[in-house]
């Protein structure tokens, strides 16, 4: 009788306890070389590696195979050429990632060997001087002056754009990369090319 | 039988106890240190005392999981650095709370989930209520003006602007005061990237709770422009005098002001009968039978739920210098106000979901008493019976109410933009005993923003 009082009673804190505690456990730290496929899993609706190497290859594919790059492949001396921030219209802060982009970017225009490449430590000072004391941060509309004021023929460049929607249990962003080669004397659009990606969180 | 009373009574009561010294003080007592520091004019031993309760060394490091609690005190620690012009840390915390709150939806929200999100549920995300959810961007854009990033507040202004829509297309709410403070702020940023249309847009929507006269001489410069327009924005710039070439060679300053703190929620335990009077509009008739037997019973009969405490500070009065000049300052938006009008809509349900649970500790107790009915043998009445309201007792103390809010929020914001001569500048700012001085370096055609949060 006692015993099987004592078990109710026991059951009944049990039960309590049991929905009353929260479970806890430990996490795992992995290293992407034992593991690989650990950058195939969208972990938000930011831009990760694979979103950028995709509209990367995408934009840069076509950039190897446009006029503007056989006109460089011919030119002689090389063209001077500099790359800009991209920048980021989209409603998520994905600055860092822009700036893998432009790393990124000017890898691969060095890899070419096609073009002279300036140094963005040298446009960045140059960035500070055009803007003065007004921020000394780029500023996109100032661009063809940066450029004026570095000696180069043309500058690579960019944006991305987002549409971000949201339902009751959803959120979706569809990222438009957008690159432009721009000459600087005429401010000529001499190619631009697009990428899509799209994250979702639900 | 003495030792089967002991044995029926001890399982729920050390049960009780055990949830009572496990920290079920809700998330009030777990700010109290925090709130006291901020009272005594000490922010920085606020910050000290939520980086303890997120069990992190310093302001620099986010909890291992930005979630349910800690998610609500890496918002208040964003607060209170944006108040000790830590602006960066205050972004950094501030876009980690963003991605972890999400906001309550009263129109799609059954009672029983309504239940879930103020009930006993505090490590579970928290559901913010749409004033929060879009002050996070509202007063991040706040940080990155201070630091001059106009990309960086822009894009807190498109992460308001997507909360915004659902708030009016699914949620049908229109009249969140909060979009004042956005419009204005997230307007100023668009302003300054030479993005007319779109500061206009933001700037009719902040037009939409008050007449901000400041705004005039901006507007009218953006309409002669741009292409969007409005009666609203057309009506600000009417009678505003015509632009002068030697304008250009001025700066913009804008002050934003924050002061005193919203009402936080406490806990607060009501008997049945009463908070079926309150209660009554929302409640399912079967359940008022259920509570009316319960109120009955006469013990263990208490209704558990969150309200709120007076606010604080929002009756004070900011003052604002410019080079020794008061400036005239106009309100944004009164935050507490919003707050209170938030928890109106949502008491009832509260309430009424209080007594539901109740009701189901009334259930799971005659359940559990049951058994020991019948397993007591002669005895079995009484046994079930103490053991019927043992576990009651020891459910009600486990229900603890869920008292997460955002703590830190000024109870008012006010703002004033003024156009000033290129060159260094003095401006002095103060509220409820807080101050700062800042000197300026305003360029031609440059901008500076200028805040204190005065959170006591």
């Amino acid at each position: 009788m006692l015993r099987s009082i004592r078990n109710v009673a026991l059951f009944s804190s049990l039960a309590v306890l049991a929905v009353s505690q929260v479970a806890c456990g430990g996490r795992e730290v992995v290293r992407g070389s034992q593991e690989p496929g650990i950058d195939n899993a969208a972990m938000s609706t930011g831009i990760d590696k694979e979103d950028i190497q995709r509209m990367l290859h995408e934009n840069l594919n076509n950039l190897r195979a446009a006029p503007i790059m056989n006109q460089w492949r011919t030119q002689n001396p090389q063209a001077t050429v500099a790359i800009f921030p991209f920048a980021n219209t989209t409603s998520e802060h994905i600055d860092s990632q822009l700036d893998a982009i432009l790393s990124e970017t000017e890898s691969w225009l060095i890899d070419s060997q096609v073009v002279k490449l300036i140094s963005r430590e040298r446009q960045n000072a140059m960035i500070a001087e055009v803007e003065g004391g007004r921020s000394g941060v780029f500023n996109q509309a100032s661009v063809a002056k940066y450029g004026r004021q570095l000696g180069v023929k043309y500058y690579v460049t960019g944006k991305v754009q987002a549409a971000d929607e949201r339902t009751e249990d959803a959120r979706r962003i569809q990222y438009f990369m957008f690159m432009q080669v721009i000459e600087v004397e005429t401010s000529a659009i001499l190619w631009q090319h697009k990428a899509y990606v799209t994250k979702m969180v639900r | 039988m003495r030792s089967l009373l002991r044995a029926a009574f001890s399982a729920p009561l050390v049960l009780a106890l055990a949830l009572g010294l496990n920290g079920c003080g809700g998330h009030e007592a777990r700010t109290l240190r925090m709130r006291t520091a901020l009272d005594e004019g000490s922010p920085k031993a606020a910050i000290a005392a939520i980086n303890e309760e997120l069990e992190v060394k310093d302001s620099t490091e986010l909890p291992k999981e930005v979630v349910g609690d800690n998610a609500l005190l890496v918002l208040d620690r964003a607060s209170v650095q944006q108040s000790v012009l830590a602006f960066d840390l205050s972004k950094k915390d501030f876009q980690a709370a963003d991605k972890a709150i999400d906001m309550l939806d009263l129109s799609k929200s059954s009672l029983d989930a309504i239940g879930t999100w103020i009930f006993s549920d505090s490590a579970g995300k928290y559901v913010a209520p749409p004033h929060e959810k879009l002050l996070i961007n509202a007063l991040n854009i706040l940080n990155y003006l201070e630091t001059g990033d106009l990309s960086g507040a822009k894009v807190e202004a498109r992460r308001l602007s997507v909360m915004t829509r659902y708030l009016h297309d699914v949620m049908k709410e229109t009249d969140n005061g909060m979009l004042a403070l956005g419009g204005l702020l997230a307007g100023f940023a668009f302003e300054k990237s030479g993005e007319t249309d779109e500061a206009l847009r933001y700037y009719d929507e902040a037009l939409a709770f008050g007449a901000y006269p400041s705004l005039g001489p901006a507007v009218k410069d953006l309409l002669s422009r741009g292409n969007y327009t409005t009666p609203r924005l057309k009506a600000l710039a009417e009678g505003q005098p015509e632009t002068k070439p030697e304008d250009a060679e001025l700066g913009d300053v804008l002050i934003v002001m924050g002061h005193g703190r919203v009402p936080h929620k406490i806990s607060e335990r009501l008997p049945i009968g009463l908070a079926l009077t309150f209660a009554a509009g929302h409640i399912h008739p079967g359940d008022v039978a259920a509570a009316n037997k319960l109120a009955l019973q006469g013990l263990v009969t208490w209704v558990n739920f969150p309200v709120l405490a007076p606010g604080q500070g929002a009756y004070s009065t900011p003052v604002a210098q410019l080079d020794g000049r008061y400036v005239e300052l106009s309100q944004v938006v009164d935050i507490s106000s919003e707050v209170r009008r938030a928890w109106e809509r949502i008491k009832g349900q509260v309430i009424a979901s209080a007594i539901t649970r109740c009701i189901a500790r009334f259930a799971a107790g005659s359940a559990i008493g049951a058994v020991g009915s019948a397993a007591g043998g002669k005895n079995g009445d009484i046994i079930g019976t103490l053991l019927s309201l043992g576990t009651q007792a020891a459910l009600t103390a486990a229900d603890t109410p869920d008292t997460r809010s955002w703590e830190t929020l000024p109870a008012r914001i006010v703002f004033a933009r003024m156009r000033l001569p290129a060159g260094r500048h003095t401006i002095s700012l103060s509220a409820r005993g807080w101050s700062r001085r800042q000197e300026i370096d305003v360029q031609k055609g440059g901008f500076k923003v200028v805040s204190l949060m005065a959170l006591n």
